[in-house]
């Protein structure tokens, strides 16, 4: 009796525990994805009552030249950021670690204070050094194309460069994580490797690369999620343009239900992009738990 | 004891008599933050001091699309301001959009205004098809030619006074531009050709020179206005192609290629003269410079117009007492107009306009004349600021005067993207 | 041998630091424009090299603007959200470690998912939400998505896992509870790991744009991160300005990272579990 009246009163204490978190998690997370699922079969506006239109959405997006093009730009974005970023990480971790003392932390706090810079920040620093006319940058790419670039206004440059300045902005939190993990491989094992007469190319393949693998596994994982929900730079930096070319789902999201009052349509673009992102990540997640237990 | 009574009774009155002595406090929402900005700020404070009672508090957005989607969101969520700016090429979309009050007789009663004190075009515009006002206009604004006069000296194009002459057609203005980066100016004529805001007024400008119209009845460019679309598209290709105009230029840089000294013209709206005289006055700008209304290039005389208006977003739950508030805030702004005027505008009330004051002021003598051959956007639900409109601007203008497009390919793009919308 | 070495690490020494100020460049050019005048920035003979000491844009920034309102706005709220994250995660991440309660793995199993659910995906039924509670341009409108942060709970969890059975034990024997047992015990042993969690959490909401964007039409209750891009206006020559406001708002996350450098590096190793 008595072990059941503990039971019973340790249920209601976990339950007073995990209250806080599980409400605002129904309240903020949960009823909204259930909204979205429910708008997205309707016409609604931003505000206010809609009517029910079945699949009417969806087979609009599917003939919405811009949903491909902002589906295509995120897959573009993706390639342009995720494994650039870890390789420049990477890259940046290792000669980091060479420094000694107090220059190490000098060159790490450099590397890393972008990374705590609001994003707005980032973009007015990037939109006055990439301008057209004054910005600081343009001599350099006179030295290289002949002539003054565009960048934000020129549909090939446009990614590519929005790209840039994301992995200038994010690259510290990736290098920080690599020299974590480069931290936690023993000594002795570069010690044993020597002693066997390993080259310095065979330490980095056989005792950093494998040891590192889990850090890298995660920085993917995370920069994977991260890049798929790209929308501040390219509202900052080229509002999509020029002629959609930079285009993004989330924006899309944004202009749809924001600038032209379509909820409904806005919510099924949302839901996509929703499906899409949990796909891949989970995805990615397997196949690089399949990489590592290989 | 009777003390104590007066004394309470003195309280209970200055009690009572407290609402009258309440301040209101108005949510003003304005996208003018630049050389007009500054002066609109010196007038709300103006405003103010003189008015104990009624506190305007103002915010000054982005202007553009984001302005008219904040105002958009936030009427929809009942969050808008009490009193906005809002351009007369808008209304009709703003009248679709439902985000606009009507404006009663009372109203302009309370504001010790009338509908005949405004120009009759400014009145129209800021009325619906039921005859309604929607909104109170303010100005009329347009773009003008500034000029270097550095670039232009010892040449045709100064007379004795050094102002600026002899540009009577499209071969004139074209030689001054030449003249210009003979003298070694990089950007001959600068203006924000990366905006759909400054590529929009140079080619309305251009359409409405030839005598064209966007808007026919229901046909976007009927008729042989394809033709001049395309006209006036390859005249800012050709502009583009001889490096007379700067590629791909935003608008704070389109501004500074003037001021810098770089651009021998600029086209841009009058709203910049403030930026001017400004820096003129710190003895940085390093040349004389004049305004003049554009030339008539293409033999009709036109010029892209628009009227900034002040207006009530639907919906607010306003008392009486501080719509009345709100309502003395605009008649103020509109007796006052003059200050505004000082930012480059042309006000819209005539008692103002047609003041000696306002005659003598310059460089506004220079273009008031313009007020008659202002050609203001088409009527219609996808034109005005932020409206497809401009969208299609940058969208399918600006990549045809860099050379991604040909300009009948462009016109004709225009047309059917306009079209489309319009339906 | 030993020789190759020693210059091989003075090259790979130079080499890096060039790239640390290649990477800073963006920082330093931010500041030599803010600190001349409008004119100079746009004239041909504003070159690379400091020439110029002129801080009237950051008057008149801090003059014409509402950043004091921003700053309070952003410390104001990236301060509340970082307390009840941390309190409430803990809070969870104890029940889900410690105790037995129905429906505890089904818990887990949420926290873990929705650490890869789109949050970003859910503004427009979030903002519809908001209106309906009327929270539309308040600090709770701001607040309340942002309380989501599976992280700390994951983490949390790890480490009170760790924490060894016989600690509890003493607790117990006086007749504490799990309230006692979670504040007296579990919470002093992983100090550390609670400001690593507040410190990331810290950052994240500072750093928050688009939700802020949406929520707030208002000047005055807009944060850093939305209020300074509306000095971003469309009339006028600005370029000092614009560097100006932009580095005023970095400023006090950006001071206060270099001081608490290490705190804030630990922080992130930590909070991604590379260092346990």
């Amino acid at each position: 009796m008595a072990m059941l009246t503990n039971r019973r009163k340790e249920v209601a204490v976990a339950m007073t525990l995990v209250a806080p978190f599980v409400l605002t998690f129904a309240l903020v997370f949960l009823y909204p994805t259930i909204r979205m699922v429910e708008l997205s079969f309707t016409n609604s506006p931003l505000i206010g009552p809609g009517e029910w239109v079945g699949l009417d959405n969806f087979r609009r997006l599917l003939t919405d030249n811009l949903f491909y093009t902002s589906l295509k730009n995120n897959g573009y974005f993706v390639l342009l950021t995720v494994v650039p970023t870890t390789v420049l990480a990477l890259c940046i971790a290792l000669l980091i670690t060479r420094l000694k003392g107090p220059l190490q932390a000098f060159a790490l706090s450099i590397f890393f204070l972008p990374y705590i810079l609001p994003v707005s920040v980032v973009t007015q620093i990037w939109l006055w050094m990439l301008d057209f006319q004054f910005g600081v940058l343009q001599s350099v790419f006179t030295m290289f194309t002949g002539k003054p670039v565009p960048v934000f206004k020129n549909p090939y440059w446009v990614m590519p460069t929005v790209a840039a300045v994301t992995i200038w902005w994010t690259n510290g939190f990736n290098v920080l994580l690599f020299i974590a993990g480069l931290r936690n491989i023993p000594r002795d094992y570069y010690e044993a490797a020597a002693l066997d007469g390993a080259t310095k190319k065979q330490q980095f393949t056989r005792v950093t690369w494998p040891l590192l693998w889990p850090v890298t596994a995660l920085i993917l994982t995370l920069q994977l999620i991260l890049q798929l929900k790209i929308f501040d730079q390219i509202y900052l930096l080229s509002s999509g343009g020029p002629f959609n070319s930079s285009y993004v789902l989330l924006l899309m999201v944004y202009r749809e239900a924001f600038q032209l009052n379509h909820g409904g349509y806005a919510s099924a673009i949302a839901l996509i992009l929703f499906v899409v992102i949990v796909i891949l990540s989970v995805l990615q997640f397997q196949l690089l738990r399949m990489g590592r237990r290989r | 004891m009777t003390y104590f009574k007066t004394f309470l009774a003195a309280g209970l009155i200055s009690l009572a008599g407290l609402p009258a002595f309440a301040q209101q406090n108005i949510t003003w929402w304005d996208f003018l933050s630049g050389g007009d900005g500054v002066r609109m700020k010196a007038l709300i404070g103006r405003f103010n001091q003189e008015h104990p009672d009624i506190k305007v508090n103002a915010t000054t957005l982005e202007w553009g699309v984001p302005f008219y989607t904040k105002v958009r969101t936030s009427v929809a969520v009942g969050q808008g301001p009490d009193v906005m700016t809002y351009h007369l090429s808008r209304m009709p979309l703003g009248l679709k959009e439902g985000v606009l009050d009507e404006i009663t007789q009372a109203d302009l009663d309370q504001a010790g205004l009338s509908k005949d004190d405004f120009f009759p075009a400014a009145a129209a515009a800021a009325s619906g098809d039921d005859g309604k006002l929607y909104a109170v206009p303010f100005d009329i604004h347009s773009i003008v030619l500034y000029y270097n006069k550095s670039y232009l000296e010892g040449s045709r194009f100064l007379d004795g006074d050094g102002k600026l002459t002899g540009i009577n057609n499209l071969a004139d203005f074209e030689e001054a531009l030449a003249l210009a980066k003979e003298k070694g100016s990089t950007a001959p004529v600068s203006y924000s050709t990366a905006d759909d805001g400054g590529i929009y007024r140079v080619f309305y400008t251009l359409l409405a020179q030839q005598g064209g119209e966007l808007i026919t009845g229901e046909e976007v460019l009927a008729g042989d206005n394809l033709q001049k679309a395309a006209k006036a598209i390859e005249i800012m290709t050709k502009w583009s192609e001889n490096g007379w105009q700067p590629e791909q230029t935003e608008y704070e840089a389109s501004v500074a290629l003037f001021t810098s000294g770089k651009a021998a013209f600029h086209l841009n709206g009058v709203w910049e003269v403030p930026t001017m005289v400004d820096t003129e006055k710190k003895g940085a700008l390093g040349f004389e410079w004049g305004a003049v209304q554009v030339p008539n290039l293409l033999g009709t005389e036109a010029t892209w117009a628009d009227s900034h208006s002040f207006a009530i977003p639907k919906g607010t739950t306003m008392s009486p007492e501080k719509r009345a508030a709100v309502m003395t805030v605009i008649g103020w702004m509109e007796k006052n107009a003059l200050s505004w005027a000082d930012a480059g505008h042309i006000p819209a009330y005539k008692p103002v306009a047609e003041s000696e004051e306002f005659k003598k002021m310059e460089p506004n003598a220079t273009y008031s004349s313009l007020a008659d051959s202002a050609a203001y956007d088409p009527r219609s639900p996808i034109a005005g600021v932020a409206s497809p409109v401009y969208d299609a601007s940058i969208n399918i203008i600006s990549p045809a005067i860099h050379g991604y497009m040909d300009p009948m390919q462009a016109a004709e793009q225009v047309k059917s993207e306009l079209q489309s919308r319009l339906h | 041998m030993k020789k190759f070495r020693t210059i091989e690490n003075w090259v790979l020494t130079v080499g890096t630091l060039f790239a640390a100020a290649l990477w800073i460049f963006p920082l330093y050019w931010a500041f030599i424009t803010s600190i001349r005048s409008e004119e100079r920035v746009v004239s041909d003979a504003a070159g690379i090299v400091p020439d110029e000491f002129n801080p009237i844009s950051y008057f008149e920034v801090i003059w014409n603007t509402r950043l004091l309102n921003w700053y309070f706005n952003s410390i104001g709220t990236a301060v509340i959200i970082t307390l009840v994250v941390i309190v409430s995660g803990m809070m969870c991440a104890y029940a889900i470690s410690q105790m037995r309660f129905p429906g505890r793995r089904l818990l887990y199993g949420i926290v873990l998912a929705s650490f890869m659910v789109p949050s970003q995906a859910l503004v427009v039924t979030q903002f519809i939400l908001m209106n309906d509670l009327g929270l539309i341009n308040t600090w709770a409108g701001i607040i309340l998505p942002q309380l989501i942060v599976p992280v700390v709970i994951i983490v949390y969890k790890q480490f009170f896992d760790a924490v060894p059975k016989e600690m509890r034990e003493a607790v117990v024997l006086d007749g504490g509870g799990d309230y006692t047992l979670l504040f007296k015990i579990y919470l002093p042993l992983n100090w550390g790991i609670t400001t690593a969690l507040a410190i990331i959490t810290f950052i994240m909401a500072w750093n928050q744009f688009l939700w802020p964007f949406l929520v707030v039409t208002t000047e005055d209750r807009m944060t850093i991160p939305v209020g300074i891009t509306q000095v971003n206006d469309a009339f006028g020559v600005y370029y000092a300005r614009l560097m100006s406001v932009a580095l005023l708002g970095a400023m006090p996350v950006a001071i206060a990272y270099l001081i608490f450098q290490k705190k804030v590096t630990e922080a992130v190793m930590i909070s991604s579990g590379v260092k346990g």
